[in-house]
C-alpha cells in the first residue's frame, strides 16, 4: 500500500498543511520540536486510531482550536481510499472512509497499515507488562480489525465489573453476588476471546521475530516470545479456557472484594522476551535491547504483509541514528523499496549517500513542510 | 507623603486577588444576550443533541414566532410533563394509570416483549408486526451508572409473568455489554416460569454476507430460526 497524500488541519502544531509523497522513502528533516513526530503520529492515528504519545484527543487538536483533522489518500492494490479522521477537543471523533461516515471505528481500521518504530519502543523490553500488551493489541487490531471491537467489549465489561466491586465496598448482599456472577460470565467469555487472539497472533509473530533476531545478532542469540496469560491457557478450547477463567475468579474472590478491582483476566497478561533462556530485561545491554526491538518491528512488517497481502508503511521516529551501522543496514536491506517508509531526523549525516538520492526530503519547520533542504 | 508610595512588595495571596479582580472584570463585560434570551438558550442547551449553536438558532426562531404559538408550545411542555406518567403494569409512558396497549383486548395477553426504554416500544409499534404486550425496564444494568437490577422494573416483570400465566417472554434488548448482561439476568429469573426468547440481531436488509463482520455474523447465527 502507498500513502499518496496527507493533509493536516489544526493537528498539533500544523495549521493547514498538505503533502504529497513522491518516493518510497521520505525523510523528514528538522530541528527539535518542529513537528516531525507529530506528522508520523498523524499517520499512526490513521492506521491504528491510537497515538502512542497520548490517549486524549484534546492533546492532538491544535491549541486554541476546537477541532482538527487528518486526511489521506491511500493507494491499495485494488482501489484508492480516501480517509479522514476528525478530532475534537471536547467530543467524539468522526471517521470517514471514502466519503462515508463510519459508525464503528473498527470499520476504519485496516484501510492503512503501519508499523511505528521510535526510541520509546525500547520500553517494550524495559517497561511494564502494560506496554507489551498495548503493543500486541495494536498489532492485532491491524491484522484483524474485529479485535478492536472484542477488546473494547472486554474493557467495558471490566469497567462495569470493577464499578460493581467498588459498590460492594461496604458489604455483599445476596443480590450483588447474583449480579457479580453475571459479570464474571461476561468477563470470562470476552476475556477468552481476547486471550485466544493474543495467543494466536503471538504464535505467528514469534518465529519471524526469532529469525530476524538470529540474523541481526550474527547467529549467536536465540529470541523466544512467550505469551504469559494471567489465566492459564493450556488448551485452545474456549469452554476450557472459560472454565479456567471462572475457577481463577473463584480463587481470587476474597482478594477482589478487599481490593475492589478485578484481579483476573487478560488485562493482567504479559509477554515474555527471553534471549538464550534469560529474560531480556535482565540480560540486555542497550544494544541487545535495540536488536530485540528491531527484530520485533521487522517481524511486524512481515506478518502484516503476509496477512494483509500488501506491505504496510514503516514509520521510523529518530531511531535510525540510534542504530549502529550493522543494524542500520539490516533494517534498510529489509525495507528496500517495498515498504514505504517515513523517517524523521535532525541531521542527514548518518544517511548513506545512495540512500539520500533515492529519498524525498522534506524540511519541517514550525508546523510547515518545505520541499528539499538547504545546507546549513 | 512618601508613605503613600511604598515600593511594591508582592505578598501572599496577591496573585489570587489579582485573579479574582480579573474575573470580576470579565463578569462585568456587557453580556452578548439579553438576560431572558440567555436563559432560554441555556435551558435549550440542556436538551439531548442540542449544542450552543442549535440552541441559539432555536431561541431566535422562537422569538420570531407569534405569541400564540409560543404559548402553545409552553403549554404543551407543561401538560405533557404533568399528565404523562408511567403505566402501572408495563411502565411504558402513558397518560392513564394503565396504558392503551395494556388495556387493549385485541392484543395477545400471554406474550410480553421486554425492552429497555419507552423509545423501543414506539419503534416496535411502528413495525405493526408485534401483537403482544410490553414491559419497559427503564434502563439497563450498569454498575458504572449506579444502576442495578433493583433500579429497574425487573421484580415487577417476574411478578407479572407469574400472575398472568405468560407463555412467552421475548427480550428485545440491544446486544451491548450492558444489554447482554441485563438479558442474561432477566432470562435466568424467568426461565423457571416461562419460555424466554431473544430477538435476532443480524444482517441488515440487503446486506452482503461477505462484508458482514464476524461479530454480526455470530449474532445472526445465534438468532437463526427455522425457515417458514
Ligand atoms: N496541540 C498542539 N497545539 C500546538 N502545538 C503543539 C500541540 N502539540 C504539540 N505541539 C507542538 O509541537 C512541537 C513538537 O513537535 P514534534 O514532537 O513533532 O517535534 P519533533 O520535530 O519530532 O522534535 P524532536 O526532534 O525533538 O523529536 C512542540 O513545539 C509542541 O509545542
Ligand atoms: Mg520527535
Ligand atoms: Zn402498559
Amino acid at each position: 500500500m502507498y500513502l499518496k497524500t496527507l493533509e493536516l488541519r489544526h493537528f498539533r502544531n500544523y495549521t493547514a498543511q498538505g503533502v504529497e509523497f513522491t518516493a518510497p522513502k521520505t525523510i523528514l528533516l528538522g530541528d527539535n520540536a518542529q513537528g516531525k513526530s507529530n506528522l508520523l503520529e498523524s499517520v499512526e492515528l490513521l492506521a491504528t486510531l491510537k497515538s502512542h504519545r497520548t490517549s486524549r484527543d484534546r492533546d492532538l487538536v491544535q491549541e486554541d482550536e476546537t477541532s482538527g483533522s487528518i486526511s489521506a489518500t491511500v493507494q491499495r492494490d485494488l482501489a484508492t481510499l480516501d480517509l479522514s479522521l476528525i478530532l475534537r477537543s471536547g467530543g467524539r471523533r468522526t471517521a470517514i472512509r471514502s466519503g462515508e461516515k463510519l459508525r464503528r471505528q473498527m470499520d476504519f481500521l485496516g484501510a492503512l497499515n503501519a508499523v511505528q518504530f521510535s526510541s520509546l519502543d525500547l520500553d517494550l523490553v524495559r517497561g511494564g507488562p502494560g506496554e507489551r500488551r498495548t503493543w500486541l493489541d495494536t498489532l492485532l487490531m491491524q491484522l484483524e480489525p474485529v479485535y478492536a471491537h472484542i477488546l473494547g467489549q472486554y474493557h467495558q465489561a471490566l469497567k462495569q465489573r470493577n464499578a460493581l466491586l467498588r459498590q460492594n465496598e461496604a458489604q455483599t448482599a445476596p443480590t450483588d453476588r447474583a449480579q457479580l456472577a453475571l459479570w464474571d460470565a461476561q468477563l470470562a467469555a470476552l476475556g477468552t476471546r481476547v486471550m485466544r487472539r493474543r495467543s494466536r497472533g503471538l504464535a505467528r509473530l514469534a518465529p519471524i521475530a526469532q529469525d530476524w533476531h538470529h540474523a541481526i545478532s550474527g547467529h549467536t542469540e536465540t529470541l523466544t516470545l512467550h505469551y504469559a496469560p494471567n489465566v492459564p491457557l493450556e488448551d485452545d478450547d474456549p469452554t476450557i479456557i472459560q472454565a479456567a477463567f471462572l475457577d481463577k475468579i473463584q480463587q481470587r474472590a476474597i482478594a477482589e472484594l478487599h481490593q475492589h478491582t478485578s484481579l483476573v483476566g487478560p488485562h493482567r497478561d504479559d509477554i515474555e522476551f527471553t534471549i538464550n533462556d534469560t529474560p531480556a530485561r535482565q540480560y540486555g545491554s542497550q544494544g541487545q535491547q535495540r536488536t530485540l526491538v528491531l527484530a520485533l518491528k521487522l517481524a511486524e512488517l512481515n506478518l502484516i504483509e503476509s496477512v494483509i497481502g500488501e506491505p504496510p508503511l514503516l514509520l521510523l521516529d529518530d531511531v535510525l541514528a540510534e542504530l549502529d551501522l550493522n543494524r542500520q543496514n539490516q533494517l534498510l536491506d529489509a525495507i528496500q523499496d517495498r515498504f514505504q517508509t517515513l523517517i524523521t531526523t535532525t541531521h542527514l549525516g548518518s544517511f548513506d549517500a545512495q540512500w539520500l538520492d533515492a529519498s524525498q526530503i522534506l524540511t519541517v519547520k514550525a508546523g510547515q513542510l518545505l520541499s528539499g533542504f538547504t545546507h546549513a | 507623603m512618601s508613605g503613600d508610595f511604598l515600593p511594591f512588595t508582592p505578598v501572599a495571596g496577591y496573585r489570587k486577588r489579582l485573579l479574582i479582580e480579573w474575573k470580576f472584570c470579565v463578569r462585568r463585560l456587557p453580556p452578548i444576550y439579553a438576560r431572558p434570551l440567555a436563559r432560554l438558550i441555556e435551558e435549550l442547551q440542556k436538551l439531548p443533541g442540542v449544542g450552543p449553536k442549535t440552541a441559539q438558532r432555536l431561541a431566535l426562531h422562537l422569538l420570531k414566532r407569534p405569541d400564540s404559538e409560543v404559548q402553545a408550545l409552553a403549554q404543551a411542555l407543561v401538560d405533557a410533563k404533568s399528565q404523562i406518567g408511567y403505566c402501572s403494569i408495563c411502565f411504558h409512558l402513558s397518560a392513564e394509570p394503565v396504558c392503551d396497549i395494556c388495556r387493549s383486548p385485541s392484543r395477545d395477553a400471554q406474550t410480553i416483549c421486554v425492552v429497555a426504554d419507552s423509545r423501543d416500544v414506539i419503534a416496535l409499534e411502528k413495525t405493526r408486526e408485534y401483537k403482544g404486550k410490553y414491559h419497559v425496564l427503564g434502563g439497563l444494568i450498569s454498575p458504572m451508572d449506579g444502576i442495578g437490577p433493583e433500579q429497574l422494573s425487573i421484580g415487577q416483570l417476574v411478578h407479572r409473568v407469574n400472575k398472568d400465566k405468560i407463555q412467552e417472554v421475548i427480550i428485545a434488548i440491544s446486544p451491548t455489554i450492558e444489554g447482554d448482561t441485563t438479558t442474561l439476568y432477566v432470562g435466568q429469573l424467568l426461565k423457571p416460569f416461562t419460555r424466554v426468547t431473544r430477538i435476532a440481531f443480524g444482517l441488515p436488509m440487503g446486506g452482503d454476507l461477505e462484508y458482514a463482520d464476524e461479530v454480526t455474523l455470530a449474532r445472526a447465527l445465534e438468532g437463526r430460526r427455522e425457515l417458514d
